[in-house]
């Protein structure tokens, strides 16, 4: 069975504009979009450009608008796509660098704006933090994710406000406060406390149709909200 | 020039974004509407025959009919607003989409009830 496949191509320094180009592929079970991409840049054009590394759904580098929603390449089986037509886009919101590659400094500057790092003013015990099972539970789910991008891309609160923290970062910020072991929290919500923080997520969940990990990305943010007001009280 | 784009209008609507826009407008509607209220309500200040002049001109049918999609409108506004505080204060972000399709239809519903008394006023569903 052959499935199109119609890719976003632009090179910034021979493209005036950037335009479509079509490919068609033979598709077998299993086979995901990422495979796909690579079948084109192996057999049928070797300038297609775009990143990956683990193609199994955990270094975070593939991802990217897949008709018409935002996901990883290579946890997108091409048989489940319902269409005969695949449509592949750069991640919206970002700068593209070349074809399906997109510029993610600001995404990591975001990232590190709510200081993803345990903070403590306590002295270290002797051996290291401990955490139980249970405080896990808090994290554990938070925990997953893989910094693909994909939610801060999927956000309409993002593509209109360039300054807003966006979901993966205001998810990292509650995975510390939550954390047990940390005691940055105040310093963290203090941040977070902001018209471009966790204020400016107006709860379209784009983010959790987006993540490949499944993380409830919306509540955690709502939790955060939760901390922040909690504190006031 | 790096391309670069902006707010995405092609991404794929999601129940949640849909949810958001509907509760946008139903926002700026119930905004206009209230201005208007307080128009037809300063009228008042010009003594009792000119308020009788635009209350005549608003129990034309055309307002009647507008005045059920305004009570849809602020059904809307008010049952999504419920979804969100569930979502703020009862970790309803998880079930959002059902939250959502509960509040639609309890939307459709109570439009068509409350419906009824603004039908009979106009002699549509009989009445006096
Ligand atoms: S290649 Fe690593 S997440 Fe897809």
């Amino acid at each position: 069975m052959k499935k199109t496949l119609e890719i976003f191509r632009y090179n910034p320094e021979k493209d005036e504009k950037p335009y479509f180009k079509t490919y068609e592929v033979e598709v077998y079970e299993g086979m995901t979009l990422l495979d796909a991409l690579n079948h084109i840049r192996w057999e049928q054009d070797g300038t297609l450009t775009y990143r990956r590394s683990c193609r199994s759904a955990i270094c975070g580098s593939c991802a990217m608008k897949i008709n018409g929603k935002t996901y990883l390449a290579c946890k997108t089986q091409m048989m489940d796509i319902k269409s005969d037509h695949v449509k592949v886009e750069p991640l919206p919101g970002y700068e593209v660098i070349k074809d399906l590659v997109v510029d993610m400094d600001n995404f990591f500057d975001k990232l590190k704006r709510v200081k993803p790092y345990h903070i403590t003013h306590t002295p270290p015990p002797e051996k290291e933090r401990l955490q139980s099972p249970e405080d896990f539970h808090y994290i554990n789910e938070a925990a997953d994710c893989i910094l693909c991008g994909a939610c801060v891309s999927a956000c309409p609160s993002a593509w209109a406000d360039k300054e807003y923290l966006g979901p993966a970062a205001l998810l990292k910020a509650y995975k510390f406060c939550a954390d047990t072991r940390d005691e940055g929290a105040d310093e963290r919500l203090a941040i977070v406390n902001d018209r471009n923080g966790v204020w400016r997520c107006h709860y379209t969940a784009n983010c959790m149709d987006a993540c490949p990990k499944d993380i409830k990305i919306t509540d955690f943010i709502a939790r955060l909200r939760n901390m922040l007001v909690q504190d006031k009280l | 020039m790096r391309y670069k784009s902006g707010y995405d209008f092609s991404y794929k609507l999601s129940v949640g974004h849909v949810a958001w826009i509907l509760h946008r407008l139903s926002g700026l509607a119930l905004v206009f509407y209230l201005g208007l209220h307080i128009w037809v309500i300063s009228h008042l200040n010009a003594g009792p025959e000119s308020f009788n002049k635009v209350m005549n001109f608003l129990n034309s049918p055309l307002f009647k009919v507008l005045e059920i999609g305004l009570w849809g409108v602020i059904l809307y506004h008010v049952l999504n607003g419920i979804r969100l505080l569930l979502i703020d204060f009862a970790g309803g972000a998880r079930y959002h989409k059902q939250l959502f399709w509960v509040a639609f239809l309890l939307v459709l519903i109570l439009t068509v009830l409350g419906a009824i008394p603004f039908l009979h006023h106009l002699h549509i569903l009989g009445g006096k």
